[in-house]
């Protein structure tokens, strides 16, 4: 079966079909008919010999058909086996514990945020309160007093939800993941009760505009944590530190709140102030790409919201950011890493743009690892799968393999979105009065849990048992909910908007509250379920995907619900915006929740981790590639060549890229395996964007100061490559535990590097997103920052490839080479061997490369360009004359091995269109641009000689089929 | 003189309509949006069925979209003569509407498949395409993930003995098509399907090649000439 085809084995049919009640679905009940026509039950023979053959196939497949790897069911593993439940009944077990990790929602914090305490641990003392930079801190004790909510509010009081006259609840119009009939939990007549009040409770259909009549009054189930008990019952013990809150936090909540907090304020606070929602411990880090910010007209929107926006000229804003997946792509490799994608698609709808581009910066233990070809397959189809039906291209990303990634597996996924400068929307919720609309899937109870559980754990033996946590994808639900979402901002129905990743309503309500007028009433009732047992901290917490929140003026919610409905979008209002500061929701009538929201969303703990350099970095850095032997015989540096191009990170990511839609929306200029990839945004100007991602952990291992800011070089290198301006910067920053002084030593160092960096390129660091507990048992990953970098063509038709094309071009090398191999791809492939320092930065150099390659692309002096990063000159040289299909006679100076493999920065291999040598020159030298011949275009092999005192000649010669063997083989003979 | 009127169909998942209009554009046409759900082909002089994942494709690809309303007037205005051409998503709902035969299974290798794809024309004497030689060779995009086109002996011997294939996978065969076959036509002509896409091959900025345009300038030409 195709990946495409998330079938649900054993399914009946029907339950996948849209309800034919559906007013938009009329025509379903057609088919209902037709399926009574006896002559439409003649099926054409070719389609059923066909299917035969496949079910044939398949039965011969056997289990590899079901191992993850391929098709996943839609139906979430959590549906039908033990559930992560999160209660809180006293006493009960929570399935999962420790907290902590990736979010894609948040952003990096901006503005003054308290800080509690300055050691490892939080500390809640009345006395002096720690001090971040001049900032006032707020800390314990200034927070908002005890509330105790209105003892009147009773069932049937609260505000009544209005329905819209489509479907409230249920599966909708796509296939969605149906609920199997799941065993009824034994001995748990809470949920047995809620069971039977919702199937009385069939989602009533009324019209918009009429308010629905007050439902019946329907009793919450004996034992609902309200706020009325919580006020009541202050010793009542709460299971915080198995959500992973610490005894400090907990206590800041009681604090916060004047009284310990419901079930379902635990389940907020315990996801919002994790790690991943949180940035709890990045923080006072991150504060620097604020703090460092260089001048720049470009920045429209900075870090803090769902994605940074920045002006690309001619009134149009792109908005672009990158999020990690990691953890559920090692644990369920095709949904873990198609909804990574899904997740930073819809961070991009959420800023009013439409996506126009994805790409996935993927890394997994050594290639032949038999974990590697369980998760590399299964991870590629699940980006390829979301992507692909969404109408993305995938344009570009990497493919690296280190055996620090195994059982650790990165996935980050950049999405890049398009609208004009009006078009910006924030995720705000102001006006009170104005409604909160939930729309897009139904919830269920995938992902429960999700962000505080999963994301964070630290992998061990039993993450397997952690299937059932990871979320399912529906890239069609997603499609139309982008079709939907244009169409809902270009009809300006929208106020603020925000989309549901982890910690799902949780997160979008507070976020939104917060950042708003300051209240919010939500009816938890109101929010339309796939399955109907879920309680209500269940439903805080689901991450179930394709889900969207909007505020909407009363006057339009009728509007705003018929676009759902023309999209087939389930749509249901579920609370309205208040100015009463806080956050109260309900649920069968009883208040359930009532916090101040930005408690939750931007008054979480903010922690000064303890840093030290790992133990072992000095003999690291000191056991330098000089003591291994190096190729020095002609023959010895073709086979040198050859090793690295045929190697795992070197070779052609055909085997990948193939499965990915590069030309879908007609507009991608370039994709992989160029430097970067270019998107056209406007058919007459031509102005469109390039992007490129870039990280090597080797490096940043060696030196995470200098490691962030070679990630960044490289990005900016590629991008300019293009001939495109470098503009903007989007980071992921994959690391370990940050509870390891080593590691936070190392995100504190990357960050800074990275901080500095931008600041001296001018380039501003937009948003990103932190992924930490990278690591199995007690040993991290590399330090691994992805860095992503924005640039612009004011006109895509001046753009350059890679491709050697013009037999008889002349090749000229910019920049200057070193010997530097710490870190290097040869030390890595042909010894294994890590250690000494990185290449040197040298962001001068790199600034006034990319001026002299802009320029050179804008004049047309260039017929291809190639920047030289992992493999040095070897492999830009083995790269440009496969894309292109024609060979290179090249002359090397000084010492072969140093020429073809040193790892130098701010270097790019150019194709000079003859005549514009001189010109070429010019720049070079004005810009102080080092520049040397290096050959010509031509021929159908790659010769390259030596130039030395004694003169000039053959070292070896390659003929492009080899290299093409080389190149091309080894990707498919690890994964066929 | 109006310029030709060519419908682009939208269904929900419907992925490369815009891609679709942009060439029709290109051929000199004006491109009209057309609405699944709709019973109104707006008097259009030919449609195309866009590629994409219509309705998620998760029953079978094109057996959902088979159905939408827009489907009953397709059918019978293309047995009425009406030129219809169907890429990828359209072809299968095409061979699903039994306007053309065979099937198209999930790909050979089970991966979804983006390739600059190499074909010969087969059949020149189509509405769609007219513009091309039989026997010419041209390279588009293919990239589907259920191009595998099928059908049972029979109907394969009488789609070769009528010279119903339109254009045939040349080097290499990216899903396992029988025949290597890319496309086939109805035996009136005006109905095409084609797993590779001619759309995304008509601008040399963002194509591999202009190949893809002889579809819309054929189809163009037929219409302002009839």
């Amino acid at each position: 079966m195709s990946e495409q085809r998330p079938n649900v084995p054993g399914e009946p049919e029907d339950a996948r079909r849209p309800r034919a009640d559906e007013p938009s679905m009329e025509w379903i009940r057609d088919l209902k008919d037709d399926a009574d026509d006896p002559e439409l039950h003649a099926v054409d023979p070719a389609v059923s010999q066909a299917y035969g053959a496949i079910l044939e196939e398949d039965e011969a497949a056997g289990p590899a058909a079901e191992s993850g790897t391929g098709p996943q069911p839609a139906v979430p593993a959590a549906e039908s086996g033990p559930q992560p439940l999160v209660r809180f009944e006293p006493g009960q077990e929570p399935a999962q514990q420790q907290t902590s990790g990736e979010h894609p929602l948040g952003g990096f914090g901006t503005g003054p945020q308290p800080v509690v305490g300055t050691g490892p641990q939080p500390v809640f003392g009345t006395g002096p309160q720690p001090v971040v930079g001049d900032r006032p801190v707020a800390g314990p004790g200034t927070g908002p007093q005890p509330v105790v909510p209105a003892a009147e509010e009773r069932p049937g009081t609260g505000p009544q939800p209005v329905l819209g006259d489509r479907p409230v609840a249920g599966p909708g119009t796509g296939p969605q993941p149906v609920v199997p009939a799941e065993p009824e939990p034994a001995g748990d007549p809470a949920r047995d009760f809620v069971k039977a009040l919702a199937a009385e409770t069939d989602p009533t259909v009324t019209s918009p505009d009429v308010q629905a009549p007050a439902p019946a009054p329907v009793p919450a189930p004996a034992g609902t944590d309200t706020v009325a008990i919580a006020a009541k019952t202050p010793e009542r013990p709460q299971p915080f530190a198995e959500l992973g809150m610490k005894d400090e936090e907990y206590q800041r909540v009681r604090a916060i709140l004047g009284r310990r907090p419901t079930s379902a304020e635990l389940a907020i606070y315990s996801v919002m102030w994790s790690e991943h929602c949180s940035y709890k411990s990045s923080k006072v880090h991150l504060r620097q790409f604020g703090d460092k910010v260089p001048q720049t007209d470009a920045l429209l929107v900075g870090m803090g919201e769902n994605a940074g926006v920045v002006d690309v000229g001619q009134g149009w804003a792109v908005t672009f950011k990158v999020e990690s997946h990691n953890h559920p792509s090692y644990v369920e490799p095709y949904q873990g890493a198609a909804t990574g994608v899904g997740g930073i698609v819809r961070d991009i709808m959420s800023m009013g743009a439409r996506p126009v581009a994805v790409m996935d910066s993927l890394r997994f233990g050594p290639a032949d690892a038999p974990d590697t070809q369980r998760v590399l397959p299964g991870v590629v189809a699940g980006v390829g799968g979301y992507g692909n039906s969404l109408g993305l291209p995938n344009i570009g990303g990497e493919t690296v393999f280190d055996a620090c990634y195994a059982q650790n597996p990165l996935v980050n996924a950049l999405c890049v979105g398009v609208m004009k400068h009006g078009d910006i929307k924030r995720a705000v919720a102001p006006g009170p009065g104005n409604k909160v609309i939930l729309f897009g899937a139904g919830t269920g109870p995938d992902g429960i849990g999700g962000a505080s559980v999963l994301a964070s754990a630290t992998f061990d033996e039993e993450s397997q048992a952690k299937r059932p946590s990871v979320q399912v994808g529906d890239p069609f639900m997603e499609k139309l909910l982008i079709e939907c979402c244009l169409e809902l901002f270009h009809a300006d129905l929208v106020v603020g908007i925000q989309d549901l990743g982890a910690a799902g309503v949780s997160c979008a309500t507070t976020e939104l509250a917060a950042a708003g007028t300051g209240g919010m009433r939500v009816e938890l009732d109101a929010v339309p379920l796939r399955d109907a047992t879920l309680l209500p901290e269940e439903i805080l917490m689901s991450e179930s995907q394709e889900r969207m929140m909007a505020v909407v003026e009363p006057a339009k919610v009728a509007a705003f619900l018929d676009i759902c409905a023309k999209w087939e979008i389930p749509a249901t209002v579920i609370g309205e915006v208040t100015d009463t500061g806080r956050l109260v929701m309900t649920w069968r009538g009883e208040t359930i929740v009532d916090i101040p929201p930005g408690t939750a969303a931007d008054e979480g703990p903010v922690y000064e981790r303890p840093l030290a350099p790992p133990a072992d970095l000095g003999g690291l850095q000191s056991d330098t590639p000089g003591r291994l032997t190096r190729p020095s015989t002609g023959d010895e540096l073709r086979r040198t060549v050859l090793w690295l191009a045929g190697s795992p990170n070197l070779a052609s990511k055909t085997w990948v890229t193939s499965q990915y839609d590069r030309y879908v929306l007609g507009n991608t200029v370039q994709a992989m395996p160029e430097d970067a990839g270019i998107v056209r945004i406007d058919d007459e100007s031509g102005l469109g964007i390039a992007l490129s991602l870039d990280g090597n952990g080797r490096y940043t291992r060696l030196d995470p100061y200098a490691g962030a800011q070679l990630a960044l070089s490289e990005a900016y290198r590629n991008v300019a490559a293009t001939g495109a301006r470098p503009l903007a910067v989007t980071n992921c920053l994959n690391f370990g535990s940050p509870e390891d002084p080593g590691v936070m030593w190392q995100f504190s160092q990357a960050v800074t590097g990275l901080a500095d960096a931008c600041q001296y390129l001018g380039v501003p660091v937009t948003g990103g997103n932190v992924s930490f507990y990278n690591q199995t048992g007690s040993t991290p990953i590399n330090p691994t920052p992805v860095i992503g970098v924005l640039g612009v063509h004011d006109d895509v038709r001046r753009r350059v490839n890679m491709a050697f094309i013009s037999e008889g071009a002349t090749l000229a090398l910019l920049g200057e080479t070193r010997e530097e191999f710490g870190g290097s791809e040869w030390a890595h492939v042909v010894y294994g061997h890590l250690g000494g320092l990185p290449p040197k930065v040298d962001l001068a150099a790199e600034r006034a490369l990319a001026g002299v390659l802009v320029a050179a692309a804008r004049e047309g002096l260039l017929s291809a360009s190639h920047d030289l990063s992992d493999g040095g000159l070897s492999q830009a040289l083995v790269e440009s004359c496969l894309r292109g299909g024609l060979g290179a006679r090249v002359t090397v100076p000084g010492d072969g091995f140093v020429a073809l493999f040193s790892e130098s920065v701010a270097r790019c291999m150019v194709a000079v269109r003859p005549g514009s040598e001189g010109r070429l020159a010019a720049l070079c030298e004005q810009a102080g641009v080092p520049v040397s011949q290096l050959g010509v275009i031509g021929g159908d092999s790659l010769q390259v000689s030596g130039r030395t005192a004694e003169g000039e000649q053959e070292l070896f010669s390659i003929p492009l089929a080899e290299l093409r063997e080389t190149h091309e083989s080894t990707l498919p003979s690890y994964t066929s | 003189m109006n310029a030709a009127r060519v419908g682009v169909i939208t269904f929900p998942g419907s992925l490369d309509d815009r891609d679709a209009a942009r060439a029709v554009r290109l051929a000199g046409a004006e491109p009209v949006a057309l609405w699944h759900a709709d019973h109104d082909l707006q008097g259009v002089d030919a449609v195309v069925l866009p590629g994409g994942f219509s309705y998620g494709d998760y029953l079978r690809a094109g057996a959902i979209a088979r159905f939408a309303p827009i489907m009953t007037e397709l059918v019978a205005a293309a047995g009425r003569g009406l030129p219809v051409l169907g890429i990828c998503n359209g072809f299968q709902v095409l061979c699903e509407s039994h306007l053309l035969p065979g099937a198209l299974l999930p790909n050979a290798g089970l991966h979804f498949v983006c390739r600059d794809q190499r074909l010969r024309i087969d059949s020149a004497d189509t509405a769609w395409t007219a513009e091309y030689s039989t026997g010419q060779e041209i390279v588009i995009p293919v990239k589907n993930a259920d191009g595998r086109y099928s059908a049972d002996a029979e109907t394969l011997a009488r789609i070769e003995g009528e010279g119903l294939v339109v254009a045939r996978y040349l080097d290499l065969n990216p899903n396992g098509s029988l025949n290597d076959i890319a496309g086939v036509r109805n035996e009136a002509g005006n109905v095409v399907g084609l797993m590779p896409h001619p759309e995304h091959a008509v601008e040399s900025l963002t194509g591999p090649s202009t190949d893809g345009l002889g579809f819309f300038t054929s189809i163009v030409k037929r219409l302002v000439n009839a």
